[in-house]
């Protein structure tokens, strides 16, 4: 090995003749308007919807499939429509998301009340990671037949099966973003002697806003499928309303463009609510604290 | 203020006369550190905790009933629950029931985990597939699958096929979703080592993206079982009013038309235990074994 330090290598000068003119052609070009569409998000998903909705009419009139078994798209925008002017369509609607609606507000409550108890003491805390251990994995819907029973056919089964669908996941998850937001933030709370109520919604909840928010989409999502399943059973068993009534009665009837007019119905409010109601409340909160992104 | 304790002021430092702390008297102070008492150690235990609260709601439900004099019909003690759930497993027709639950989920599960793998394979490699995804999830995500169910039974007819088909559409959107967002969320250096070591397509999936996003695929796995258990319960339900399908669902159904509730709290009982089982004891330990040890979840 030859000692190389201090050797440095003189490499020869040298003169670049200057280049002559670029013949690059364009280094950045205009896009062309079909390329500045394709970029854009909604036009591309708006195309795949649109897609899927030529393929679906164009499938069941050229395969000639009977509406009996799967109707072309416009017959089912027409059941719709008909649904919404001639028959209780909205009626249905309506009550669905009655039911819904009370039962989420009344389960949000006890799901509230039990997180408090539970991050207020250790037994709490026990009592809670015990009952949601059992009770969040059964289905609500097994609890429908024993609601038949204890309440009777109506509104008041219902509300019970949706609040059991709701209480558990709201409470876990509250439990959980309680239990992991950080002793700095506590502190800063006890140091301003918050306590008890005004410690819970000034500390904890903001701090573990996210997860009650994912808790409260789980719970929704759970009350949804929930309801639109004990509509299909009190479909079954009596007549009662609702929306997954008037996909089960249409079925039975094999007015089946009507049952997949429900079923858009379905898919509408669902989406409705997730990606409109829960991303605004995101995007208000979370995102707005920058706790998400 | 510099002048009040009267000290010299140096260059704005105030010199505080030096002082000698004399030893306190230690033997004044009894205990420092007294052992818990057994009770309070018990108490300490989580397990026992927990045991306590369980047996304090037996104890609650039992007397309950026993005091109120309920009719069995209406709530069961935990007594005749208990001897339900003992003649329940004595019946073989119990066991088949579990098994035909137990298999038409596991079908539909892992088909639903296929296609949805498939889907976000395809979704991570190109742009159309990623948008036709997307909008498919938005869509049916939020739709119920048991709302299927009627028209899976009028094109598949009763049986296994429409409950896996209905199982299929619970397991598929949550899990394709969190996979879809997971691998998103995979950081560029990641993916870069991959490039580097020129792995590409499937293995590129399978050995960078999988394990950079198991924790959202598994929080998505856990949500799309929590769907596809709903759904079968409901689905056997439905089944039981319109034809004898079978499973635990039609057992909580038939047996509360025949107001055996007993039984009914048996059915319960049993679905518990298995949602109980397949959430605190597979998917945790999948948890702990993977997430958890890489450290990407506490």
């Amino acid at each position: 090995m030859t000692e190389r330090h201090g050797h440095l290598i003189e490499r020869p000068e040298y003169v670049r003749p200057a280049l002559g003119r670029a013949v690059t052609g364009d280094v950045a070009r205009p896009l062309s308007l079909a390329a500045r569409l394709a970029e854009m998000d909604p036009v591309r998903k708006f195309t795949v919807l649109l897609a899927a909705i030529v393929i679906w009419e164009v499938y069941t009139r050229a395969a000639h499939v009977p509406e009996l078994i799967f109707p072309s798209f416009d017959e089912s925008i027409a059941a719709l429509w008909r649904g919404l002017v001639e028959y209780d369509l909205a009626q249905q609607i309506w009550a669905s998301l009655k039911v819904l609606a009370i039962g989420y507000a009344i389960g949000l409550g006890i799901g509230a009340v039990l997180s408090f108890i539970a991050v207020m003491s250790r037994f709490g805390g026990d009592v809670l990671g015990t009952l949601t251990a059992m009770l969040n994995p059964l289905p609500a819907i097994a609890l429908l037949p024993l609601a038949l029973i204890w309440f009777g056919l109506g509104t008041k089964s219902l509300v019970f099966v949706l609040l059991h669908s709701i209480v558990w996941p709201v409470a876990l998850n509250t439990h959980t973003g309680f239990m992991s937001v950080p002793e700095t933030l506590r502190m800063v709370g006890r140091n301003y002697g918050l306590r008890n109520v005004r410690y819970v919604a000034k500390i904890l909840i903001p701090a573990a806003f996210p997860s009650i928010l994912a808790g409260m989409k789980l719970g929704w999502a759970f009350a949804w499928r929930t309801l639109i399943a004990s509509e299909l059973v009190f479909g079954a068993v009596a007549e009662s309303g609702g929306l997954g009534w008037f996909i089960f009665a249409s079925r039975n009837e094999l007015d089946i463009p009507s049952a997949f007019a429900g079923l858009l119905t379905v898919i509408l409010i669902g989406f409705l609510v997730e990606n409109v109601v829960f991303r605004n409340v995101e995007t208000r909160t979370v995102t707005r604290w920058g706790m998400q992104s | 203020m510099n002048e009040a304790g009267g000290n010299p002021v140096r260059a704005g430092l105030v010199l505080r006369p030096e002082f000698e702390r004399t030893l306190l008297d230690a033997s004044r102070i009894s205990q420092v550190e007294r052992p818990l008492s057994l009770i309070e150690r018990l108490w300490n235990v989580n397990g026992v905790r927990k045991a306590a609260v369980l047996l304090g709601f037996v104890v609650l439900w039992e007397s309950y009933t026993r005091i109120t004099g309920v009719p069995a019909l209406l709530f069961p003690s935990f007594s005749q629950t208990c001897i339900a759930i003992f003649e329940a497993f004595n019946d073989h027709r119990m066991l088949s029931k579990i098994a035909f639950t137990i298999t038409s989920l596991l079908m539909g599960y892992v088909v639903g985990l296929a296609v949805a793998a498939v889907l976000v394979f395809l979704a991570s490699i190109s742009r159309i597939w990623s948008d036709i995804l997307v909008t498919a999830t938005a869509m049916f995500n939020p739709l119920p699958s048991i709302a299927i169910l009627p028209l899976a039974m009028l094109w598949f007819g009763l049986g296994t096929f429409s409950l896996v088909f209905v199982l299929i559409h619970a397991v598929l959107w949550a899990v394709a979703l969190n996979t879809y967002v997971g691998f998103q969320g995979v950081s560029q250096t990641q993916r870069m080592v991959g490039w580097n070591y020129g792995v590409r397509g499937i293995p590129f999936a399978a050995k960078i993206l999988v394990p950079a996003a198991l924790a959202t695929i598994l929080s998505g796995m856990k949500i799309g079982w929590a769907f596809a258990w709903r759904t079968l319960i409901a689905a056997e339900l439905v089944f039981g009013a319109t034809a004898r399908g079978g499973g635990l669902g039609w057992h909580i159904f038939e047996n509360s038309e025949n107001l055996r509730t007993p039984q009914v709290f048996a059915g319960l009982f049993i679905i518990i235990l298995i949602g109980v089982v397949v959430e605190n004891v597979i998917f945790r330990n999948v948890e702990t074994r993977t997430v958890q040890r890489w450290g990407m979840q506490r």
